[in-house]
């Protein structure tokens, strides 16, 4: 028998017996859908985290003050000694490191920010002209914090977008003032929207020079340092050269904790991939009930087919030949499930998109290969069953019945 | 060319053993007609399975053409089906979702035949049994006798040595059947050898030898023409 005819001899029986093809079709191609739609749901959240953690910066190392000692804790929170400050002079020193391209200083805090007789709480940063770099901030008007020596400090500022608004409405920004505590500010720039940034608002947020900060929350201690290393392969000698140099400039003491972003958003990775394979996994089973239900509908199908497989044994054909039928048959049904499934999941995959625009779900590679596979294979072996007993059915039997 | 020595068939229903045929001696020269009679149950029917290799005796030796066929397994035996025998049925046994002309194809897939060869094959045959406008008709939209020359096509497609065909008529009405039974005959006048199993006398006397089973055994053996 030709592949050709064995294929075109399937496609009939496929096509005669309408509702049952359906129901297959239907059954494979839920399974094959939720294993695309659930694995895109997770693939979007790992992008997600991935993209969060990319506009934080490139190469980035951040020292903490304080040394944690268990891994997930927050270091200087839950040890009992208070740790040493990290001041402005051990950023500044860090810039001795041959592997660091840049760095800034960062304090934060919450202020009272008034302009005319508008007001409003907002978070505060203290920093350098760097930190624009850094966090790949980018400006709407106006120019970022200036250049030159950190520890002036000059009365300007640097605002969000929507901050701006807030205080000044429609009219020209700037070159206003404003007044955050008791202290004056000249606008020097305006961030471009960017929104939400790991829970970080930037379009809310005034940014001043680190040494008004120092002076406005009265404290030398440093919120944290970020540091960008010249290259991916310098980020852990510039970790090195960092712990060195600020345990030199703290007499001995290992009290900072300096982590990588790489390391941070590697863990998230692991996470978040293991959680989409398990996801997947889960709706795997999905095609697994589908495939015991197309062995279910093929027993049926042998049983009430009997006179037909009699009469094909009667006009020669061998046991193979009605095995391979059989076994064509819940190949095409569940190729036609997995390209059902393929659109569905595709489809659902755009309508979740519309739903949630700033998640980028996209089904993983896997998850496209692995869902179709799975559906075919499955479908395979339990159709084996069923398509033995019709190629082991005694043709007298087969035919006498009616 | 179809010989048959002691052949035994034995059947077991529930716990008692049902002797449906009993050392059967049998030669069957080429191009013979033969008719096989007796009443429900003699063993007609069980004769024609182990002649068209569908069954196996239970002891005894089958020669086809001077190939002792009783040990082959059921992949060589499917293989001679096809090559040499066509079947034709009571129910006529056609696949309800195939159309006639496809019904008519079915063995010549299963053997592999080229698609242009069997198109060609098709047209002939539906044109030998008066088929041509029925091609593209499933058998729910045949009337009996044209579902029967369907099967008779279809047993002719491989242009096999022997027919075998189990009641060809005992669907039928008495003229329909008188046609299907012509049909039949007209493969024999052109050589074929026709071993016709039927429990209507009428039927059975057309053919040139007559044998008459009881109780698994062959009762008479009779030749010559009967018809006055």
């Amino acid at each position: 028998m030709r592949s050709a005819d064995l294929v075109e001899f399937a496609w009939r029986v496929v096509r005669g017996y309408r509702s049952r093809t359906l129901l297959i079709l239907l059954a494979m191609g839920i399974g094959v859908a939720a294993v695309i739609a659930v694995s895109s749901i997770g693939e979007g959240a790992r992008l997600y985290v991935v993209n969060q953690f990319g506009a934080l910066g490139t190469h980035l190392v951040i020292v903490l003050p304080g040394r944690s000692e268990t891994a997930g804790s927050m270091p200087g929170v839950l040890i009992g000694e208070t740790p040493r400050d990290l001041t402005l002079d051990d950023a500044l020193a860090l810039k001795r490191s041959p592997s660091v391209r840049r760095l800034a200083p960062l304090i934060v805090g919450a202020g009272d920010v008034r302009a005319g007789a508008l007001s409003r709480e907002a978070p505060v940063l203290g920093s350098t002209a760097e930190l624009m770099a850094i966090r790949h901030m980018s400006l709407a008007q106006g120019r970022f914090l200036p250049a030159g020596d950190p520890r002036l400090a000059q009365p300007v500022c640097v605002i969000g977008a929507k901050l701006a608004d807030e205080l000044f409405g429609p009219r020209a920004v700037l070159g206003e003032w404003l007044r955050i505590g008791d202290r004056r500010f000249r606008v020097v720039g305006v961030l471009a929207a960017q929104g939400q940034s790991l829970g970080f608002n930037t379009d809310e947020i005034v940014i001043v020079p680190v040494a008004a900060a120092q002076a406005l929350f009265n404290t030398e201690a440093l919120f944290r340092i970020l540091v960008e290393a010249k290259s991916r392969e310098q980020i852990v000698p510039a970790q090195t050269d960092i712990e060195e140099i600020l345990r030199v400039r703290h007499e001995g003491k290992r009290d900072v904790t300096v982590i990588t972003q790489d390391a941070v958003l590697a863990t998230f990775d692991r996470i978040l991939r293991a959680l989409t394979l398990a996801v997947g996994g889960l709706a795997a089973i999905s095609l697994a009930v589908a495939g015991i239900l197309i062995m279910n509908v093929m027993l049926i199908s042998v049983t009430q087919r009997r006179a037909e497989i009699g009469l094909l044994r009667a006009i020669g054909a061998t046991g193979r030949q009605i095995r391979l039928a059989f076994l064509t048959e819940a190949v095409l049904l569940a190729l036609g499930g997995a390209a059902l499934g393929l659109a569905a999941g595709k489809l659902g995959q755009v309508v979740i998109g519309q739903i949630v625009p700033s998640v980028p779900f996209t089904a993983p590679w896997w998850a496209l290969v692995a869902a179709p596979l799975t559906a075919i294979v499955t479908s395979v072996l339990f159709a084996v069953m069923p398509a033995r007993r019709a190629a082991r059915l005694d043709p007298v039997q087969a035919l006498s019945k009616r | 060319m179809i010989h048959l020595a002691g052949i035994e068939r034995i059947f077991r229903v529930g716990g008692e053993e049902v002797h449906a045929l009993r050392a059967i001696d049998l030669e069957i020269g080429q191009g013979e007609y033969l008719s096989i009679m007796g009443p429900s149950g003699s063993g007609k029917s069980s004769l024609l399975n182990i002649i068209g290799l569908l069954d196996r005796p239970n002891a005894g030796r089958y020669t086809l053409d001077g190939r002792d066929v009783t040990g082959l397994s059921d992949d060589e035996q499917a293989r001679v089906r096809r090559e040499k025998i066509g079947f034709v049925f009571q129910f006529f046994h056609l696949v309800p979702r195939l159309t006639a002309a496809q019904n008519i194809e079915l063995p010549m897939v299963l053997a592999g035949i080229a698609p242009e060869e069997r198109q060609g094959r098709i047209a002939r045959l539906l044109a030998d049994y008066g088929l041509e406008e029925r091609a593209g008709h499933r058998p729910d939209q045949l009337s009996g006798g044209q579902c029967q020359r369907v099967a008779i096509a279809r047993a002719m497609a491989m242009q096999p040595e022997v027919i075998l065909a189990d009641e060809p008529t005992g669907n039928l009405d008495r003229h329909t059947g008188q046609e299907v039974m012509q049909l039949l005959e007209g493969v024999h006048r052109a050589g074929g050898t026709l071993a016709v199993v039927t429990h209507d006398p009428e039927i059975g006397a057309r053919a040139a030898r007559r044998l008459r089973m009881i109780d698994g055994a062959i009762h008479s053996d009779e030749r010559g023409d009967q018809r006055g």
